[in-house]
């Protein structure tokens, strides 16, 4: 009896064993559920990195790689531009085909793929091409921009990422509000299926015009426990696993035989924005007073040498734009102290932070606070849930906020977003400029419109001094993506980065095993 | 009897109106910007605004709730927030997952935790009923999402008998119960922590009445004492602990779901809240509501089966 009872539960086991490989790919991603899978509403890191293998732009950074001087054709196979940078007219290739029956790509469909993307009704990127003019089909396949003014990075707003993502016109008419739920792209790989809180399932596009992937099937597992996610790795029910962005994390997962661990750009910076509004930090000298007192170099060894990089500037390290050459802070409690006793505080400070429960995040910001503490300044948290945090920080509720972000990576886009007044929190065009800092709203402007690459990186190398002279806020530490893959899966390219925070799975991927 | 049904779903009625009432405003009390949390820290003032338009968050507070009201009595629970998907749609097709998990752990808990209740209250004192003390503490000490994480090395590691990922939908049965197995144990074993405790202190009980000293009297065996006449007295108190930790099972397999990622109301609500999907959180509540009125109902009804001197008024 207990024989067969053996027998029957070894039958069971493995009947179960539902992981094919090969040509299957499962992904184990950190969140619990899909989000919005249409590309002009996605925001989170989970749906971006689905939509990655889903979407192609006008343009697209090569696989592999993160900044715009990557940026290499893609559904247009050239373009020009007019002298005055303001017209730019792209070719596209004539063999793009949409997923399932919505015919091949046309200029009517990328123009009304990018007037959707600068619709505010229904793009959450609308903002960024409010410098489009007009937007025109010149020919069956050839489409014309116009802009009201140049723009730092035209082609950087063409890549598959955020509004540079192309639908298909037929496919969002005729699905409507199921195409948040359907997407259709042009790229190698196609939805198939989702399953609630366990996975959406892709295809390969037979039809992708660069050929048809060797992996057939990718399984985007949700996985919202770290712990469930590493041992499912280690198990190897999944072959690729978004990692934790910590030290111990990558310790922990080289570990595992057969495992190939990559660190990845863009960083998501971590700044410490301080309200120049709200005493005492409406005065100079406390501001200094806080960088001096924040070691950069203990906050890496914190975070870990091997997954962070020391924030300089308030634009990242290796972004578009980025200078080294600013006022820095070197870390001296006595130069801390002595300037806290010059603006009148000889007994130290006290401000307030609200900051998210977020682990990775609120560990930074306790440390910080550690550090503060040893220079008199006493920094008070009050945690409170994540969408709270969101909110309470855009009503300009909080003296100090802390923040971690990972943007396009052109200095424009962290510029205007925190530090032009335009985006100041409270008001009616309000982004994320929590320290209410104007100091170098002139050299922001400029350098949008700015021509000259050269001038133009000389403006952003003003704006960045001028920020870190009058201290809006301490840049921190930029935290690396981490992601974990079996060393036989061979993704075709070598990875250094990637803009939608997914290793790129293109049709080059494939098992060596 | 009919009488008594009738004028509990009566209760209901009201309990659910109650309950929908207060959930539709203290979510919207809440602090958090559902439009915010959908696009994200990247939306221009416009397109939130724009989004708060679309999901008819600018209307009046009042209106909303007549809006949502009328929606509940025809059926209509809404769309969710943040998928676009019917909020109706999104709870059917994780509602049998839970069904499998709560019935599963409730079996397994029955089975392990009256016998030995039973068993520790025979043997009051003795070795047996040390070790049933301890080890219910043991299971009632002990965190869920430690003993799933420890359930997952040791089976899932180590012998490689169960997968780390439950799908909870498998195709055959046999994939659907080694998807079950490891997640029910979990539960369950907490569950028959609660029910041995409570048993035992039952039967402790009723062992000291004279209806028991009697029928050792007259030479009955010792195991129909038991069995047939201190049980059937002792599982009033044993159903009325099973009906009300059913309730909370279902609300506290959020942890379970989430360490064996099995899809379920509890990882559905826990992502509702974060991203203040309100018509999500309502129509969660209205089935939190429905499973937690007809639990005690049918625990109720069940007094009455166990002892027919029961009647219903």
């Amino acid at each position: 009896m207990k024989a067969r009872m053996g027998i029957a539960l070894a039958g069971l086991l493995v009947a179960g064993n539902a992981f094919a490989a090969g040509t299957t790919l499962n992904v184990g991603m950190g969140s619990a559920d899909a989000g919005k899978l249409d590309p002009h509403v996605a925001t989170s890191t989970p749906d971006k990195g689905l939509l990655h293998w889903m979407f192609s732009g006008l343009v697209r950074i090569k696989p592999g790689e993160a900044s715009p001087e990557f940026i290499e054709p893609d559904i247009a196979k050239s373009w020009t531009t007019s002298d005055d940078g303001l017209t730019w007219t792209f070719s596209l290739r004539d063999d793009v085909e949409c997923h399932g029956d919505y015919g091949k790509i046309d200029a009517e469909d990328v123009v009304y793929s990018l007037k959707r993307s600068a619709n505010p009704e229904v793009s959450a990127f609308a903002k960024d091409y409010t410098a489009f003019d007009s937007i025109e089909a010149t020919g069956p396949l050839e489409v014309t921009i116009k802009l009201k003014n140049t723009v730092p990075s035209l082609l950087g707003l063409l890549v598959p990422y955020h509004g540079g993502n192309i639908v298909c016109k037929d496919a969002v008419e005729a699905l409507g509000e199921e195409y948040q739920r359907t997407p259709i792209g042009t790229g190698p790989f196609m939805f198939a299926e989702y399953q609630p809180q366990q996975y959406v399932k892709l295809v390969a596009n037979p039809e992708y015009y660069r050929g048809e992937p060797k992996i057939k099937e990718i399984y985007y597992r949700y996985i919202p426990s770290d712990s469930s996610r590493d041992l499912a790795f280690q198990a190897g029910e999944i072959d690729m696993i978004y990692g934790k962005q910590e030290q111990t994390w990558v310790e922990r997962i080289q570990k595992v035989p057969g495992t190939k661990v990559t660190v990845m750009k863009p960083g998501e910076m971590s700044v410490i924005h301080l309200n120049m509004t709200m005493p005492p930090l409406d005065d100079v000298r406390v501001r200094r007073a806080v960088a001096h007192a924040i070691n950069r170099d203990a906050m890496v060894q914190f975070k870990g040498p091997d997954v962070t990089l020391a924030a300089l500037s308030p634009v990242p390290e290796g972004h578009l734009g980025f200078t080294a050459d600013v006022p820095t802070y070197e870390y001296s409690i006595d130069k801390a102290k002595a300037l806290l006793a010059e603006a009148g505080h000889p007994d130290g400070v006290t401000i307030k932070a609200i900051h998210t429960t977020l682990p990775g995040m609120l560990s930074t910001m306790e440390a910080v606070q550690a550090l503060l503490r040893e220079a008199g300044i006493t920094l008070e948290i009050e945690t409170v849930e994540h969408a709270t945090f969101h909110e309470q920080i855009r009503k300009d509720m909080s003296q100090v906020t802390h923040y971690a972000a990972a943007r396009f990576p052109v200095a424009d886009v962290y510029l205007s977003q925190f530090f032009h007044s335009d985006a100041t929190v409270g008001t009616e065009t309000a982004i994320a400029n929590f320290s209410h800092c104007a100091v170098a709203d002139a050299e922001i402007a400029a350098a949008r419109v700015e021509t000259d690459p050269a001038k133009q990186l000389a403006l952003w190398a003003t704006a960045q001094q001028k920020i870190m002279d009058e201290v809006c806020a301490v840049p921190v530490v930029q935290s690396m993506q981490l992601w974990a893959w079996k060393d036989t899966l061979d993704l075709g390219v070598t990875v250094n980065g990637s803009l939608n925070l997914s290793p790129p799975v293109t049709e080059q991927a494939a098992f060596s095993e | 009897m009919t009488a008594f049904i009738l004028k509990r779903l009566g209760f209901a009625a009201i309990t659910l109106f109650a309950v929908l009432t207060i959930v539709f405003f203290i979510v919207r009390v809440l602090p958090g910007d559902p439009a915010l949390a959908i696009l994200g820290d990247q939306a221009s003032q416009a397109a939130l605004e724009a989004l708060r338009v679309r999901l008819g968050l600018d209307v009046p507070l009042y209106q909303q709730y007549v809006a949502f009201l009328g929606g509940v009595l025809v059926g209509d629970w809404g769309i969710s927030m943040v998928s676009g998907r019917p909020v109706i749609e999104e709870i059917i097709k994780v509602l049998p997952a839970t069904l499998e998990l709560t019935i599963a752990s409730l079996i397994l808990g029955v089975v392990v935790g009256i016998p030995i209740g039973v068993w520790s209250a025979v043997r009051r004192n003795k070795l047996p009923d040390y070790l049933a003390r301890i080890g219910s503490l043991l299971g009632l000490s002990f965190p869920a999402f430690v003993s799933a994480v420890l359930l997952l090395l040791f089976f899932s590691i180590q012998l490689r008998w169960f997968p780390v990922i439950s799908s909870g939908q498998g195709g055959s049965l046999a994939d659907r119960l080694r998807d079950l197995a490891l997640p029910a144990i979990n539960l369950g074993l907490i569950m028959a922590a609660y029910i041995t405790r409570v048993t035992r202190s039952a039967m402790l009980e009723v062992l000291n009445q004279d209806y028991v000293r009697t029928a050792h009297a007259k030479g009955l065996v010792f195991a129909v004492i038991v069995w047939r006449h201190c049980l059937r007295n002792a599982l009033i108190p044993v159903v009325t602990v099973v009906g009300l930790y059913l309730g909370i099972l279902i609300g506290n397999s959020v942890l379970t779901e989430i360490v064996f990622n099995r899809p379920g109301l509890g990882k559905l609500i826990v992502g509702a809240l974060n991203q203040r999907d309100y018509t999500m959180l309502q129509g969660m509540m209205v089935i939190y509501t429905l499973i937690v009125v007809l639990v005690n109902l049918v625990t109720d009804l069940t007094y009455g089966l166990i002892d027919p001197r029961i009647k219903y008024a």
